[in-house]
Protein backbone atom coordinates (compact mmCIF):
# COMPACT_ATOMS: atom_id res chain seq x y z
CA UNK A 1 0.00 0.00 0.00
CA UNK A 2 1.46 3.30 -1.05
CA UNK A 3 1.29 6.36 1.18
CA UNK A 4 -1.26 8.82 -0.26
CA UNK A 5 1.38 11.54 -0.05
CA UNK A 6 3.72 9.70 -2.46
CA UNK A 7 2.87 11.88 -5.47
CA UNK A 8 3.45 15.03 -3.47
CA UNK A 9 6.71 13.65 -2.17
CA UNK A 10 7.77 13.03 -5.74
CA UNK A 11 6.76 16.58 -6.73
CA UNK A 12 8.80 17.84 -3.77
CA UNK A 13 11.81 15.82 -4.92
CA UNK A 14 11.41 17.27 -8.44
CA UNK A 15 11.33 20.82 -7.11
CA UNK A 16 7.76 21.44 -8.23
CA UNK A 17 6.32 22.61 -4.92
CA UNK A 18 6.12 26.10 -3.49
CA UNK A 19 7.86 26.77 -0.19
CA UNK A 20 4.77 26.21 1.95
CA UNK A 21 3.88 22.83 0.42
CA UNK A 22 7.53 21.81 0.48
CA UNK A 23 7.73 22.47 4.22
CA UNK A 24 4.51 20.46 4.56
CA UNK A 25 6.03 17.48 2.79
CA UNK A 26 9.21 17.70 4.85
CA UNK A 27 7.17 17.58 8.04
CA UNK A 28 5.22 14.61 6.71
CA UNK A 29 8.36 12.71 5.71
CA UNK A 30 9.79 13.10 9.22
CA UNK A 31 6.96 10.96 10.51
CA UNK A 32 6.49 8.61 7.54
CA UNK A 33 9.12 5.94 7.04
CA UNK A 34 7.67 4.97 3.66
CA UNK A 35 8.09 8.46 2.24
CA UNK A 36 11.59 8.78 3.67
CA UNK A 37 12.47 5.55 1.89
CA UNK A 38 10.86 6.87 -1.29
CA UNK A 39 13.01 10.00 -1.17
CA UNK A 40 16.09 7.82 -0.76
CA UNK A 41 15.11 5.67 -3.76
CA UNK A 42 14.42 8.71 -5.93
CA UNK A 43 17.80 10.19 -5.06
CA UNK A 44 19.71 6.95 -5.71
CA UNK A 45 17.99 6.39 -9.05
CA UNK A 46 18.59 9.96 -10.16
CA UNK A 47 22.30 9.73 -9.27
CA UNK A 48 22.68 6.45 -11.13
CA UNK A 49 20.78 7.67 -14.20
CA UNK A 50 22.66 10.94 -14.42
CA UNK A 51 26.05 9.32 -13.99
CA UNK A 52 25.43 6.65 -16.60
CA UNK A 53 23.17 8.13 -19.21
CA UNK A 54 24.13 11.72 -19.91
CA UNK A 55 27.05 11.10 -22.23
CA UNK A 56 25.09 10.49 -25.44
CA UNK A 57 25.95 13.15 -28.05
CA UNK A 58 24.97 13.80 -31.63
CA UNK A 59 27.83 12.44 -33.73
CA UNK A 60 29.99 14.74 -35.91
CA UNK A 61 28.59 12.86 -38.92
CA UNK A 62 25.03 13.74 -37.91
CA UNK A 63 26.02 17.39 -37.39
CA UNK A 64 27.51 17.49 -40.86
CA UNK A 65 24.40 15.94 -42.37
CA UNK A 66 22.21 18.48 -40.62
CA UNK A 67 24.30 21.44 -41.75
CA UNK A 68 24.11 20.18 -45.33
CA UNK A 69 20.33 19.67 -45.10
CA UNK A 70 19.88 23.17 -43.67
CA UNK A 71 22.00 24.67 -46.46
CA UNK A 72 19.85 22.93 -49.04
CA UNK A 73 16.67 24.02 -47.27
CA UNK A 74 17.83 27.66 -47.06
CA UNK A 75 18.66 27.87 -50.76
CA UNK A 76 15.40 26.09 -51.72
CA UNK A 77 13.46 28.62 -49.66
CA UNK A 78 15.16 31.59 -51.29
CA UNK A 79 14.40 30.21 -54.74
CA UNK A 80 10.77 29.54 -53.79
CA UNK A 81 10.32 33.04 -52.39
CA UNK A 82 11.46 34.69 -55.61
CA UNK A 83 9.10 32.65 -57.82
CA UNK A 84 6.17 33.42 -55.51
CA UNK A 85 7.02 37.11 -55.70
CA UNK A 86 7.11 37.04 -59.51
CA UNK A 87 3.80 35.21 -59.75
CA UNK A 88 2.03 37.69 -57.48
CA UNK A 89 3.40 40.56 -59.56
CA UNK A 90 2.16 39.16 -62.81
CA UNK A 91 -1.41 38.38 -61.72
CA UNK A 92 -3.57 41.51 -61.48
CA UNK A 93 -6.01 41.63 -58.57
CA UNK A 94 -9.33 40.03 -59.57
CA UNK A 95 -11.35 43.23 -59.07
CA UNK A 96 -9.36 45.06 -61.75
CA UNK A 97 -10.85 42.61 -64.25
CA UNK A 98 -14.29 42.92 -62.67
CA UNK A 99 -14.22 46.72 -62.76
CA UNK A 100 -12.89 47.08 -66.30
CA UNK A 101 -16.06 45.74 -67.93
CA UNK A 102 -18.49 47.74 -65.84
CA UNK A 103 -19.15 51.41 -66.33
CA UNK A 104 -22.00 52.20 -64.01
CA UNK A 105 -20.80 53.97 -60.92
CA UNK A 106 -23.59 52.54 -58.79
CA UNK A 107 -22.40 49.06 -59.56
CA UNK A 108 -18.85 50.14 -58.82
CA UNK A 109 -19.93 51.54 -55.48
CA UNK A 110 -21.73 48.33 -54.67
CA UNK A 111 -18.61 46.41 -55.61
CA UNK A 112 -16.53 48.59 -53.33
CA UNK A 113 -18.90 47.82 -50.47
CA UNK A 114 -19.00 44.14 -51.29
CA UNK A 115 -15.37 43.55 -51.94
CA UNK A 116 -13.37 46.21 -50.15
CA UNK A 117 -14.49 45.38 -46.63
CA UNK A 118 -13.21 41.82 -46.97
CA UNK A 119 -10.07 43.09 -48.69
CA UNK A 120 -9.30 45.43 -45.82
CA UNK A 121 -9.70 42.68 -43.27
CA UNK A 122 -7.83 40.16 -45.38
CA UNK A 123 -4.50 40.45 -43.53
CA UNK A 124 -6.33 40.01 -40.25
CA UNK A 125 -8.03 36.85 -41.51
CA UNK A 126 -4.71 35.57 -42.79
CA UNK A 127 -3.14 36.30 -39.42
CA UNK A 128 -5.94 34.54 -37.57
CA UNK A 129 -5.87 31.45 -39.76
CA UNK A 130 -2.07 31.42 -39.59
CA UNK A 131 -2.18 31.65 -35.81
CA UNK A 132 -4.79 28.90 -35.66
CA UNK A 133 -2.71 26.59 -37.87
CA UNK A 134 0.43 27.32 -35.85
CA UNK A 135 -1.45 26.49 -32.68
CA UNK A 136 -2.17 23.01 -34.02
CA UNK A 137 1.51 22.23 -34.29
CA UNK A 138 3.01 20.23 -31.46
CA UNK A 139 3.51 22.17 -28.24
CA UNK A 140 1.90 25.35 -29.51
CA UNK A 141 -1.71 24.99 -28.56
CA UNK A 142 -1.64 25.96 -24.94
CA UNK A 143 0.52 28.14 -22.72
CA UNK A 144 -1.59 27.66 -19.64
CA UNK A 145 -3.31 24.34 -19.42
CA UNK A 146 -6.45 24.29 -17.35
CA UNK A 147 -10.13 23.51 -17.47
CA UNK A 148 -10.66 26.11 -14.76
CA UNK A 149 -11.54 29.62 -15.85
CA UNK A 150 -10.17 30.92 -12.57
CA UNK A 151 -6.75 29.70 -13.64
CA UNK A 152 -6.89 30.77 -17.26
CA UNK A 153 -8.27 34.28 -16.81
CA UNK A 154 -5.67 35.52 -14.30
CA UNK A 155 -2.92 34.05 -16.46
CA UNK A 156 -3.84 36.45 -19.25
CA UNK A 157 -3.24 39.39 -16.92
CA UNK A 158 0.50 38.82 -17.13
CA UNK A 159 0.72 37.54 -20.70
CA UNK A 160 -1.77 39.35 -22.92
CA UNK A 161 -2.94 42.91 -23.41
CA UNK A 162 -6.61 42.15 -22.93
CA UNK A 163 -8.75 40.25 -20.46
CA UNK A 164 -11.34 38.26 -22.41
CA UNK A 165 -14.38 36.29 -21.30
CA UNK A 166 -13.35 32.83 -20.16
CA UNK A 167 -15.81 30.08 -19.36
CA UNK A 168 -16.02 26.34 -19.57
CA UNK A 169 -18.94 24.88 -21.52
CA UNK A 170 -18.09 21.22 -21.05
CA UNK A 171 -21.74 20.47 -20.34
CA UNK A 172 -22.65 21.86 -23.76
CA UNK A 173 -19.82 19.97 -25.47
CA UNK A 174 -17.24 22.77 -25.57
CA UNK A 175 -14.53 21.90 -23.10
CA UNK A 176 -12.17 24.65 -21.98
CA UNK A 177 -8.64 23.25 -22.30
CA UNK A 178 -6.49 26.31 -21.73
CA UNK A 179 -5.18 29.64 -22.89
CA UNK A 180 -2.42 31.13 -24.94
CA UNK A 181 -1.07 34.53 -25.92
CA UNK A 182 -0.54 35.26 -29.62
CA UNK A 183 0.85 38.37 -31.26
CA UNK A 184 -1.92 39.71 -33.49
CA UNK A 185 -2.81 43.11 -34.89
CA UNK A 186 0.17 44.73 -33.11
CA UNK A 187 -0.86 43.52 -29.69
CA UNK A 188 -0.66 40.46 -27.49
CA UNK A 189 -4.05 38.95 -28.04
CA UNK A 190 -5.55 36.46 -25.63
CA UNK A 191 -6.57 33.09 -27.03
CA UNK A 192 -8.93 30.79 -25.19
CA UNK A 193 -8.75 27.22 -26.42
CA UNK A 194 -11.74 24.90 -26.51
CA UNK A 195 -12.13 21.33 -27.56
CA UNK A 196 -15.26 20.20 -29.31
CA UNK A 197 -15.28 16.53 -30.22
CA UNK A 198 -12.04 16.00 -32.10
CA UNK A 199 -11.77 19.67 -33.09
CA UNK A 200 -9.86 22.51 -31.55
CA UNK A 201 -11.55 25.92 -31.46
CA UNK A 202 -9.33 28.93 -30.85
CA UNK A 203 -11.17 32.01 -29.59
CA UNK A 204 -8.98 35.05 -30.23
CA UNK A 205 -9.65 38.39 -28.59
CA UNK A 206 -8.01 41.77 -28.98
CA UNK A 207 -8.77 45.39 -28.25
CA UNK A 208 -11.09 46.73 -30.95
CA UNK A 209 -9.23 49.51 -32.69
CA UNK A 210 -12.01 50.95 -34.81
CA UNK A 211 -11.16 48.72 -37.73
CA UNK A 212 -14.22 47.00 -39.15
CA UNK A 213 -14.20 43.24 -39.06
CA UNK A 214 -16.34 40.90 -41.15
CA UNK A 215 -19.06 38.82 -39.54
CA UNK A 216 -17.62 35.61 -40.81
CA UNK A 217 -15.08 34.25 -43.24
CA UNK A 218 -13.74 30.99 -44.57
CA UNK A 219 -10.11 30.55 -45.47
CA UNK A 220 -8.22 27.37 -46.40
CA UNK A 221 -11.10 25.30 -45.07
CA UNK A 222 -11.14 27.03 -41.69
CA UNK A 223 -14.22 28.90 -40.53
CA UNK A 224 -13.99 32.23 -38.72
CA UNK A 225 -16.78 33.93 -36.78
CA UNK A 226 -16.34 37.46 -35.46
CA UNK A 227 -18.22 39.32 -32.76
CA UNK A 228 -17.69 42.16 -30.36
CA UNK A 229 -18.36 42.42 -26.64
CA UNK A 230 -17.75 45.76 -24.94
CA UNK A 231 -14.45 47.02 -26.40
CA UNK A 232 -13.03 43.64 -27.41
CA UNK A 233 -13.18 42.00 -30.80
CA UNK A 234 -13.48 38.24 -30.74
CA UNK A 235 -12.92 35.67 -33.43
CA UNK A 236 -13.54 31.93 -33.16
CA UNK A 237 -11.49 29.84 -35.61
CA UNK A 238 -11.85 26.13 -36.27
CA UNK A 239 -12.14 23.44 -38.88
CA UNK A 240 -15.38 22.37 -37.27
CA UNK A 241 -18.73 23.03 -39.03
CA UNK A 242 -20.51 26.38 -39.00
CA UNK A 243 -23.25 25.16 -36.68
CA UNK A 244 -20.79 23.83 -34.12
CA UNK A 245 -18.79 27.06 -34.24
CA UNK A 246 -21.96 29.11 -34.00
CA UNK A 247 -22.95 27.08 -30.92
CA UNK A 248 -19.87 28.16 -28.99
CA UNK A 249 -20.17 31.77 -30.15
CA UNK A 250 -23.79 31.81 -28.99
CA UNK A 251 -22.78 30.59 -25.52
CA UNK A 252 -20.03 33.20 -25.32
CA UNK A 253 -22.19 36.09 -26.51
CA UNK A 254 -24.96 35.14 -24.07
CA UNK A 255 -22.38 35.23 -21.34
CA UNK A 256 -21.00 38.50 -22.63
CA UNK A 257 -24.37 40.23 -22.58
CA UNK A 258 -24.86 39.08 -18.97
CA UNK A 259 -21.42 40.41 -17.97
CA UNK A 260 -21.83 43.66 -19.84
CA UNK A 261 -25.45 44.81 -19.57
CA UNK A 262 -26.13 47.39 -22.23
CA UNK B 1 23.77 33.14 -44.25
CA UNK B 2 20.40 34.79 -43.80
CA UNK B 3 19.11 36.13 -40.55
CA UNK B 4 16.65 33.31 -39.93
CA UNK B 5 19.36 30.71 -40.27
CA UNK B 6 21.58 32.62 -37.86
CA UNK B 7 18.84 32.91 -35.25
CA UNK B 8 17.95 29.25 -35.71
CA UNK B 9 21.54 28.19 -35.12
CA UNK B 10 21.79 30.36 -32.04
CA UNK B 11 18.46 29.37 -30.46
CA UNK B 12 17.76 25.83 -31.55
CA UNK B 13 20.97 24.04 -32.48
CA UNK B 14 22.43 24.27 -28.94
CA UNK B 15 19.79 21.66 -28.08
CA UNK B 16 20.93 19.21 -30.71
CA UNK B 17 22.50 16.83 -28.18
CA UNK B 18 19.31 16.82 -26.12
CA UNK B 19 17.34 16.16 -29.31
CA UNK B 20 19.64 13.28 -30.13
CA UNK B 21 19.41 11.78 -26.65
CA UNK B 22 15.60 11.82 -26.73
CA UNK B 23 15.54 10.38 -30.24
CA UNK B 24 18.03 7.73 -29.20
CA UNK B 25 15.79 6.62 -26.35
CA UNK B 26 12.71 6.55 -28.54
CA UNK B 27 14.25 4.96 -31.64
CA UNK B 28 15.22 1.38 -32.18
CA UNK B 29 18.69 2.01 -33.51
CA UNK B 30 21.26 4.82 -33.68
CA UNK B 31 20.58 5.14 -37.42
CA UNK B 32 16.85 5.64 -36.80
CA UNK B 33 17.70 8.22 -34.15
CA UNK B 34 19.93 10.11 -36.60
CA UNK B 35 17.16 10.14 -39.20
CA UNK B 36 14.54 11.31 -36.71
CA UNK B 37 16.81 14.12 -35.48
CA UNK B 38 17.63 15.31 -38.98
CA UNK B 39 13.97 15.35 -39.95
CA UNK B 40 13.06 17.12 -36.72
CA UNK B 41 15.69 19.84 -37.26
CA UNK B 42 14.44 20.46 -40.78
CA UNK B 43 10.83 20.66 -39.63
CA UNK B 44 11.88 22.95 -36.79
CA UNK B 45 13.67 25.20 -39.26
CA UNK B 46 10.62 25.41 -41.51
CA UNK B 47 8.38 26.21 -38.56
CA UNK B 48 10.92 28.42 -36.80
CA UNK B 49 8.96 31.63 -37.36
CA UNK B 50 6.19 30.13 -35.25
CA UNK B 51 8.45 29.63 -32.23
CA UNK B 52 7.08 32.13 -29.78
CA UNK B 53 9.47 33.54 -27.23
CA UNK B 54 11.22 31.35 -24.81
CA UNK B 55 11.39 27.66 -24.74
CA UNK B 56 13.32 26.44 -27.76
CA UNK B 57 14.41 23.23 -26.07
CA UNK B 58 10.93 21.96 -25.20
CA UNK B 59 9.70 23.05 -28.61
CA UNK B 60 12.44 21.15 -30.43
CA UNK B 61 12.01 18.04 -28.27
CA UNK B 62 8.28 18.00 -29.03
CA UNK B 63 9.12 17.92 -32.73
CA UNK B 64 11.71 15.20 -32.17
CA UNK B 65 9.15 13.16 -30.30
CA UNK B 66 6.69 13.54 -33.14
CA UNK B 67 9.24 12.52 -35.76
CA UNK B 68 10.25 9.53 -33.67
CA UNK B 69 6.73 8.29 -33.19
CA UNK B 70 5.97 8.78 -36.88
CA UNK B 71 9.01 6.69 -37.72
CA UNK B 72 8.00 4.05 -35.20
CA UNK B 73 4.49 3.88 -36.60
CA UNK B 74 5.86 3.54 -40.09
CA UNK B 75 8.01 0.69 -38.95
CA UNK B 76 5.18 -0.99 -37.11
CA UNK B 77 3.07 -0.85 -40.25
CA UNK B 78 5.83 -2.57 -42.13
CA UNK B 79 6.50 -5.16 -39.46
CA UNK B 80 2.97 -5.95 -38.37
CA UNK B 81 -0.49 -5.80 -39.76
CA UNK B 82 -1.64 -2.29 -40.66
CA UNK B 83 -2.63 -0.13 -37.73
CA UNK B 84 -5.91 1.75 -37.79
CA UNK B 85 -5.44 5.33 -38.97
CA UNK B 86 -4.77 7.56 -36.02
CA UNK B 87 -7.53 10.00 -36.88
CA UNK B 88 -8.12 10.86 -33.29
CA UNK B 89 -5.33 13.35 -32.81
CA UNK B 90 -6.56 14.25 -29.35
CA UNK B 91 -5.63 10.85 -28.00
CA UNK B 92 -1.94 11.56 -28.47
CA UNK B 93 -1.29 8.97 -25.84
CA UNK B 94 -2.60 6.18 -27.99
CA UNK B 95 0.08 6.59 -30.59
CA UNK B 96 2.89 5.73 -28.22
CA UNK B 97 1.06 3.20 -26.14
CA UNK B 98 1.47 0.26 -28.47
CA UNK B 99 5.20 0.03 -29.06
CA UNK B 100 6.08 -3.64 -29.09
CA UNK B 101 8.91 -5.39 -27.28
CA UNK B 102 11.01 -2.60 -25.83
CA UNK B 103 13.50 -5.29 -24.88
CA UNK B 104 14.78 -5.47 -28.42
CA UNK B 105 16.16 -1.96 -28.10
CA UNK B 106 18.20 -3.10 -25.15
CA UNK B 107 19.96 -5.73 -27.20
CA UNK B 108 21.82 -3.02 -29.06
CA UNK B 109 23.15 -1.46 -25.92
CA UNK B 110 26.25 -2.01 -23.93
CA UNK B 111 25.74 -4.84 -21.51
CA UNK B 112 28.02 -3.37 -18.90
CA UNK B 113 25.77 -0.40 -18.29
CA UNK B 114 23.03 -1.54 -15.99
CA UNK B 115 20.85 1.57 -16.21
CA UNK B 116 21.08 1.72 -19.96
CA UNK B 117 19.53 -1.71 -20.07
CA UNK B 118 17.03 -1.05 -17.31
CA UNK B 119 15.73 2.15 -18.91
CA UNK B 120 15.63 0.49 -22.31
CA UNK B 121 13.46 -2.27 -20.88
CA UNK B 122 10.77 0.20 -19.75
CA UNK B 123 7.76 0.91 -21.94
CA UNK B 124 8.19 3.84 -24.34
CA UNK B 125 5.81 6.03 -22.39
CA UNK B 126 7.62 5.40 -19.12
CA UNK B 127 11.03 5.77 -20.70
CA UNK B 128 10.15 9.06 -22.28
CA UNK B 129 8.96 10.89 -19.14
CA UNK B 130 11.84 9.47 -17.13
CA UNK B 131 14.46 10.59 -19.63
CA UNK B 132 12.93 14.05 -20.00
CA UNK B 133 12.85 14.49 -16.22
CA UNK B 134 16.08 12.87 -15.08
CA UNK B 135 18.43 13.27 -18.01
CA UNK B 136 17.19 16.48 -19.63
CA UNK B 137 16.17 17.97 -16.28
CA UNK B 138 12.92 19.42 -17.61
CA UNK B 139 10.10 20.43 -15.28
CA UNK B 140 6.60 18.93 -15.31
CA UNK B 141 5.18 21.72 -17.40
CA UNK B 142 7.81 21.34 -20.11
CA UNK B 143 7.33 17.58 -20.13
CA UNK B 144 3.57 18.09 -20.43
CA UNK B 145 4.15 20.37 -23.40
CA UNK B 146 6.46 17.93 -25.13
CA UNK B 147 4.35 14.83 -24.56
CA UNK B 148 1.05 16.62 -25.11
CA UNK B 149 -0.28 15.30 -21.80
CA UNK B 150 -1.94 17.05 -18.87
CA UNK B 151 0.47 17.79 -16.01
CA UNK B 152 -1.40 15.40 -13.72
CA UNK B 153 -0.82 12.57 -16.16
CA UNK B 154 2.86 13.49 -16.38
CA UNK B 155 3.11 13.23 -12.60
CA UNK B 156 1.41 9.89 -12.30
CA UNK B 157 3.21 8.46 -15.30
CA UNK B 158 6.54 9.58 -13.90
CA UNK B 159 5.70 7.92 -10.58
CA UNK B 160 4.84 4.66 -12.34
CA UNK B 161 7.97 4.85 -14.47
CA UNK B 162 10.09 5.26 -11.35
CA UNK B 163 8.37 2.34 -9.64
CA UNK B 164 8.94 0.18 -12.72
CA UNK B 165 12.60 1.19 -12.85
CA UNK B 166 13.04 0.44 -9.17
CA UNK B 167 11.44 -2.97 -9.54
CA UNK B 168 13.78 -3.83 -12.40
CA UNK B 169 16.74 -2.57 -10.45
CA UNK B 170 15.82 -4.75 -7.47
CA UNK B 171 15.52 -7.79 -9.77
CA UNK B 172 18.95 -6.98 -11.13
CA UNK B 173 20.41 -6.74 -7.63
CA UNK B 174 18.87 -10.05 -6.61
CA UNK B 175 20.26 -11.73 -9.69
CA UNK B 176 23.72 -10.31 -9.02
CA UNK B 177 23.99 -9.89 -5.25
CA UNK B 178 27.65 -8.89 -5.45
CA UNK B 179 26.66 -5.80 -7.41
CA UNK B 180 24.83 -4.37 -4.39
CA UNK B 181 25.72 -0.66 -4.13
Amino acid sequence: MQCPEALRVQAYFDGELDAVSAADVERHAEGCAECRALLGDLERMRTALRSELTDLRASPALRTRITAALNEESSARTAQRSTTARRTWRTPPFWVGAMSGIGASAVAAALVLLFFTPLLSKPLIDDLVGAHMRSLMPAHLIDVESTDKHTVKPWFAGHADVSPLVADFAAQGYRLIGGRADYLDHQRSAVVVYQHGGHVINVFSWAANGRSVPKSATRDGYHLLFWRVADLDYCAVSDTGWDELQGLVQLLTNLGSRDHPE
Amino acid sequence: MDDKRGRFEAQVLPHLDAAYRLARWLARSPADADDAVQEAILRAFRAFDALRGSDAKAWLLAIVRNCSSTARRREQRRAFEPLPEDGDAVAGEAMIATTPDPESAAVHRDDERTFDRLVASLSTEHREVLVLREIEDLDYREIATITNLPIGTVMSRLARARLALKARWLQELEAKPHAMP
